[in-house]
């Protein structure tokens, strides 16, 4: 009875801010790195959701959210069949378009078709397979809304695959190809925001916690605003290379440099253009996107707050990036680590609520008896 | 009995914490918190040891038991005779990571030398022909759209050259042990591939007109060319590099691919410059076999590097005389020895 009072009529805790932490360390992570990547390639690849398991266990152990770390509970078995599921699912898509662009059509048909439920199923098993504060997390979207988020992304690709398998290259066809091409390509930029947002809805939407459901609440055009911003950013490279080019050619020409030289000033600015536009356009997207979806996700007592600086983002990636590089990829686990810090510890939660108040939706007990959440046959990990 | 740790219980069912008292007996993990629970310690989750982070025990009714005390949860576990899995042993001493690297990066060379071509060496011996014919026709249709134009030789100085090559590859039989079917195709390049000639998977082998035109005086180095791209033909190169090349980006993209695409990519790129160099020098020695079973002295062949040299002096873009291929002179060499 009283259990009863007190649920109708919860005492009013004070908000509250949770800070997230992430306590990893880089050389730690290179040691479980060095080993995973050993065990991978000594087994070929096999032993690749296995390590996959540990890393997470290892990221989730040292995320704490208001000092109780996540808990990764995926079975590695389990794992494993959903990778081998995958492998095969790939492989032969990619075995497919070598012998003829009708079974390459035809396999991305089919990839298409499964694409949408495999993406639902990685996400119920991640979400059901993380935990905090003893509850698990669960994901609540459905098959049909996969398929929707997913389908503004198809029709334009459908308009770029179709002349591969209707028109055979006589040149009298190139117009029509170009005609394709270009409607594709165009049709792709304009509806990418949109399935950005659909996607993105879709996500957030299925999430739970306890009684907590998710949901997004950002309009379209503020995706519409951020494929614009990230669009400019990543034509400022071209600039940038366009106008140092225009620059430097007729100032070399006049140096009589011979054209070896010429060849390799042109590879270097090539390869500054590529890692500027991967640093600049790459950390913009990435920061200001996480922005925009945290601080519109929110459930009846939980709020977010993410304020990742794109110039952060853009530092630490143009660091990583080098020192991966230069020490041939030994790097990279550190590089994992420091991302993971500066993306995670951009964030905040504010609760309006008492979380010791919290339940699970169902026992746990329920759970693995049905299966449910955390109970797909296969599971599939795609590491969203 | 094990000693006794104290650290946060959460039950799987509410968010509340309690202080929980564990201990180690008869083979169960007895949990006192506001009941008394246990559980066959075979069926619990036990946190691998690391320096940082928390240590978590996953109980198997959806409960979790977590230390924050990382130490503390060390020593109890210890104690308690609880063992660390050999992996993380193994991650947890700097020595032996050391021991992983440096096999890592033995394991990566040996693969890079014997392993990624034994490995395309099985992927080819159960590859049947037709696939690889089947690659071969799609690539060549799509040089026809994009790059080639039917051939403008007219179709007398094709069928002699074709039987020219034909009887010399027949006299040379016994020197080159095996013979590969092969289809001789002549095309028109335009600027794009100049005077070339390439051999695709399945056996098909394209020469262009302007090589023929470069070659014209010299028949017999037109027949070392196409002994060249028999090679190839032979050694199954055109399938080999594909899979070669897709191995060792597979392998890079296991390293970095999650994070950075031409950071992957490069390795890819490098190992076909390398191995294609290897597999010019395995067409030069099947060409150098055939001429010399065919009564052509191979020296014939210096004339088509001198030529092509002249005619693209520097950087050259030609898949017969690109960076791939060993240095013309040391080709020079071989075919005058």
């Amino acid at each position: 009875m009283n259990e009863h009072l007190d649920a109708a009529t919860p005492a009013r805790a004070a908000v509250r801010y949770l800070r997230i932490e992430f306590t990893g360390s880089g050389s730690e992570y290179f040691r479980i790195w060095i080993v995973n990547l050993l065990l991978s390639l000594v087994t070929l690849g096999l032993y690749l959701p296995f390590a996959k398991a540990r890393r997470l266990s290892y990221f989730y152990a040292n995320t704490r959210v208001d000092g109780q770390a996540l808990s990764f509970h995926g079975d590695p078995w389990r794992m494993f069949r959903g990778f081998v599921l995958l492998v095969l699912l790939m492989g032969a898509y990619g075995v497919a378009g070598r012998f003829s662009p009708t079974a390459g059509f035809i396999a991305f048909l089919l990839l298409c078709g499964l694409w949408p439920a495999l993406w639902r199923s990685s996400l119920r098993f991640r979400l059901g397979n993380s935990s905090w504060r003893g509850l698990r997390f669960s994901f609540h979207g459905d098959v049909a809304s996969a398929y929707k988020a997913m389908l503004p992304l198809y029709v334009p690709s459908m308009i770029l695959l179709l002349p591969q398998l209707l028109l055979d290259g006589t040149p009298e066809n190139g117009l029509w190809q170009g005609i394709f091409a270009g409607t594709g390509f165009l049709a792709m930029l304009l509806l990418f925001p949109w399935a950005l947002a659909q996607i993105k809805r879709y996500q957030h939407g299925g999430y739970a916690y306890a009684a907590q459901r998710g949901s997004l609440d950002v309009p379209t055009r503020r995706f519409y605003a951020l494929g614009l911003k990230g669009l400019l950013m990543s034509l400022l490279p071209a600039f940038v290379f366009g106008v140092l080019a225009a620059v430097l050619i007729p100032a070399l020409r006049g140096t009589g440099v011979g054209p070896g030289a010429g060849m390799a000033v042109l590879g270097l600015g090539i390869a500054l253009l590529y890692l500027l536009w991967f640093v600049l356009a790459g950390s913009y997207f990435g920061a200001r996107l996480q922005n925009l979806v945290w601080n519109g996700t929110h459930s009846a007592e939980l709020r977010f707050d993410s304020g990742l600086s794109f110039r952060a983002l853009a530092w630490l990636t143009l660091k990583n990036w080098l020192l991966t590089a230069v020490t041939l990829s030994l790097y990279r686990p550190f590089a994992a680590v420091n991302t993971a810090r500066l993306r995670l510890e951009a964030v905040s939660v504010r609760v309006d609520g008492d979380i010791d108040a919290w339940l699970a939706q169902h026992s746990a007990n329920e759970q693995d008896a049905s299966g449910d959440a955390a109970g797909d046959f296969f599971g599939i990990d795609m590491g969203l | 009995m094990s000693a006794k740790l104290r650290l946060d219980y959460f039950d799987g069912r509410s968010a509340r914490a309690q202080t929980a008292e564990i201990w180690l007996a008869d083979g169960q993990l007895h949990l006192a918190a506001l009941d008394h629970k246990s559980y066959p310690v075979a069926q619990v989750r036990w946190p691998e040891r690391q320096r940082h982070g928390q240590r978590q025990v996953q109980l198997p009714d959806g409960g979790v038991l977590s230390s924050r005390d990382a130490a503390a949860w060390d020593d109890w576990a210890h104690a308690s005779g609880l063992r660390d899995s050999l992996t993380v042993r193994w991650m947890q001493s700097w020595r032996h990571v050391g021991s992983a690297l440096l096999l890592l990066i033995a394991l990566l060379a040996a693969g890079w030398r014997w392993g990624v071509p034994l490995a395309a060496d099985g992927a080819l011996a159960l590859m049947p022909a037709s696939v690889e014919q089947q690659v071969g026709e799609q690539a060549l249709s799509t040089f026809d759209r994009h790059l080639l134009k039917p051939s403008g030789l007219n179709s007398a100085r094709q069928q002699a050259l074709r039987q020219r090559f034909e009887q010399a590859a027949l006299a040379a039989l016994p020197a080159t042990g095996a013979q590969p079917a092969y289809r001789l195709h002549f095309r028109d390049a335009g600027k794009a591939l100049g005077a070339n000639a390439f051999a695709l998977p399945g056996g098909d082998i394209v020469l262009t007109d302007a090589l023929v035109e470069l070659l014209a005086d010299t028949p017999d180095t037109i027949i070392g060319v196409l002994a060249h791209e028999l090679g190839h033909v032979q050694h199954r190169h055109g399938m080999r590099i594909t899979l070669q090349a897709g191995i060792v980006g597979t392998v890079a993209g296991v390293i970095v691919g999650d994070f950075s695409a031409a950071l992957a990519g490069a390795p890819a790129l490098l190992s076909q410059a390398s191995y294609s160099r290897d597999f010019e020098r395995q067409a030069d020695e099947y060409a150098r076999r055939l001429l010399r079973g065919a009564g052509i002295p191979p020296r014939v062949m210096t004339t088509f590097f001198e030529r092509i040299e002249h005619r693209h002096k520097g950087g050259s873009a030609l898949p017969i005389a690109i960076s791939s291929h060993p240095a013309n002179e040391e080709r020079v060499r071989f075919f005058k020895e």
